[in-house]
């Protein structure tokens, strides 16, 4: 490709910009008023419970979904717009849709081979890459089996390497790993880590922590269509969470230990029959767990899903 | 590569190219079981029909022997049936139960690449459908080879016809069951009353406007004037007919798919 494409000058620092974006289904609003940026070589993450809008917002950028047109809305990618670019962002990117989406009759190689025809590879460049990312994924021995015989998880890398096939400079996953084994699982965060690493730029959505906090450098928890708070994965937690929490599964151990009363800097949440105290001294916490020597609780660090369960409401807030 | 530099994506023809090389490439995965049936069908036909009930019909149709008469009208409805099946099922198994279409439109092609390249692909199987009766009525001497050479030229438009038109259908379909309605209520009477097993002439009056408002009437006059060599004015107007119909219905297709294809 020659250095006077568009999107070569116009990528300069964000692959995507989206501002004042939204989207409804009827009367449901998927996506309200929606503004982040990505920058690129950078990994960015939608996070967000099941109907939070993730997957239309990442349509919208392949167009697979119209957004609603609005006069002081943008959605830019590599400088594109959808509405009125879509070939040339799709050409520029890989998607790997929620659902596995492979061709039942044709075996490995061939489900690729057909998609080296929509980029127009001609056949010996086809061949050359196919043999590379089914060696980069770990499928070359499977390259003459059929998609029934393949593993979900098998089948899962073999629709990131046909993403994979035009070597995007953008690449989007809606749920990358949702259903696979631990080992799938890190060998998909390393590949994309690598992919990063070459340039890459990577929009995926997840609803597992774990996995924003693996790989991304961003994240946008999203929740009812709108952004609730955006970070890195780092300064969500610092910022948005006592750093150890102590949960306690029964609700009769929380009373004990709070008819005790409780120190000012331990805060308390209690979701269905759950209770747990946070706080971001270590040692103030152990001191309450004295109170029930003996019984069942469970003292550690929070994480990512902690923030998550804060910003998107779902625990009751004994404070409020 | 294109020459422009505002374009780093495949031309047209190249989409649609790749659009239909998919489906070349799945159809001829199971070469066998899938080409042998278009060459079974009319043999079962001819010799069942043909011969069975043929020998008991001996006045000429239209001034053609019986085999004639009915082969020549096979050449088409026979691609009828394929466009009709494919564009229906086949279109409907692929957008909603294998959602294979969402993977290609993640791929540089428009909803309307993808449309237009799935009416050219039904057109293929009625060029392909066609031919091999072809084959079997010149094996059978019912007419030569090359006297129909250019019927499955035929068989193509009426795989884009009948592609565009199962294509419309199935944009209103909600059940896979719903196709049963379109093709006993409408295919298969096309099949009786277009011009196929007895001439549109033998209709009751009141229903010959019908015969001549269905496309494959249309066709089977095509096609039975480029196997006898027997050319009228008149058919410039069949051929205006499919040229419009393809077009109008092609185009509604598109409209109303494209619905269900991008949200």
């Amino acid at each position: 490709m020659d250095s006077t494409t568009p999107w070569l000058v116009n990528m300069a620092k964000n692959v995507i910009t989206v501002r004042n974006v939204s989207k409804s289904f009827g009367k449901v609003q998927a996506v309200r008023n929606l503004s982040f940026q990505v920058e690129s070589g950078t990994c960015f993450g939608l996070l967000g419970p099941n109907g939070a809008g993730k997957t239309t917002m990442m349509k919208m950028i392949y167009a697979k979904c119209t957004r609603e047109k609005d006069s002081d809305d943008t959605l830019e990618i590599f400088g594109y717009d959808p509405i009125h670019e879509e070939l040339a962002i799709k050409y520029l990117s890989g998607v790997v849709p929620q659902e596995n989406n492979l061709d039942e009759e044709l075996n490995v190689v061939q489900n690729l081979m057909i998609y080296s025809k929509f980029y127009s590879l001609s056949a010996k460049v086809a061949r050359e890459r196919i043999d590379n990312l089914l060696g980069f994924l770990e499928l070359s021995e499977k390259r003459r089996s059929k998609i029934k015989e393949l593993s979900g998880g098998m089948k899962r890398r073999l629709v990131v390497a046909r993403a994979l096939l035009n070597e995007p400079k953008l690449l989007i996953l809606d749920e990358p790993t949702t259903g696979l084994d631990p080992q799938v699982r890190h060998l998909i965060w390393d590949k994309l880590r690598q992919l990063r690493s070459q340039g890459t730029t990577i929009l995926l959505t997840t609803h597992y922590m774990e996995e924003a906090f693996q790989l991304c450098d961003t994240v946008l928890i999203m929740h009812k269509g709108e952004k609730v708070m955006q970070d890195t994965p780092q300064n969500l937690l610092k910022e948005n969470i006592e750093t150890f929490v102590l949960e306690l599964p029964a609700g009769d151990l929380a009373r004990t230990i709070r008819g005790e009363g409780l120190p000012s800097q331990i805060r308390v949440e209690r979701f269905e029959g759950t209770t747990r105290l946070y706080c971001d001294s270590f040692d103030e916490l152990k001191a309450v767990t004295t109170r029930i020597e003996g019984s069942q609780y469970y003292l550690r660090q929070s994480n990512l899903e902690d923030v998550f369960l804060k910003a998107t409401g779902r625990a009751l807030n004994d404070k409020q | 590569m294109t020459s422009s530099s505002e374009r780093p994506y495949p031309p047209l023809r190249k989409r649609l190219f790749s659009v239909w090389y998919r489906h070349v490439r799945v159809y001829t995965k199971n070469g066998f079981s899938n080409a042998l049936p278009p060459f079974l069908e009319p043999l079962l036909f001819l010799a069942g029909v043909g011969l069975g009930l043929g020998r008991y019909i001996t006045e000429s149709m239209e001034g053609l022997a019986y085999l004639e008469f009915l082969g020549t009208g096979l050449l088409v409805t026979t691609s009828m049936f394929t466009a009709a099946f494919e564009c229906t099922f086949g279109t409907f198994i692929r957008l909603e139960f294998e959602k294979v279409y969402d993977g290609m439109l993640a791929a540089p092609i428009t909803v309307n690449n993808l449309i237009v390249g799935e009416i050219i692909w039904a057109g293929s199987k009625g060029l392909f459908f066609s031919f091999a009766v072809l084959c079997i009525l010149s094996v059978f001497g019912v007419i030569s080879f090359a006297d129909g050479l250019m019927a499955p030229l035929v068989g193509f438009l009426t795989g884009l016809m009948f592609g565009a038109l199962s294509l419309l259908v199935t944009s209103f379909v909600k059940t896979i069951n719903h196709f049963n309605f379109y093709f006993t209520g409408f295919i298969s009477p096309m099949f009786f009353f277009s011009g196929v097993v007895f001439p549109v002439s033998n209709l009751p009056k009141f229903v010959r406007p019908f015969a001549e408002i269905v496309p494959l009437t249309h066709s089977v006059r095509l096609a039975r004037s480029m196997c006898t060599g027997r050319y009228q004015i008149s058919l410039l107007l069949d051929l205006l007919y499919v040229a419009f119909f393809i077009l109008v219905v092609g185009l509604l297709a598109i409209r109303r798919l494209r619905r269900r294809l991008v949200s």
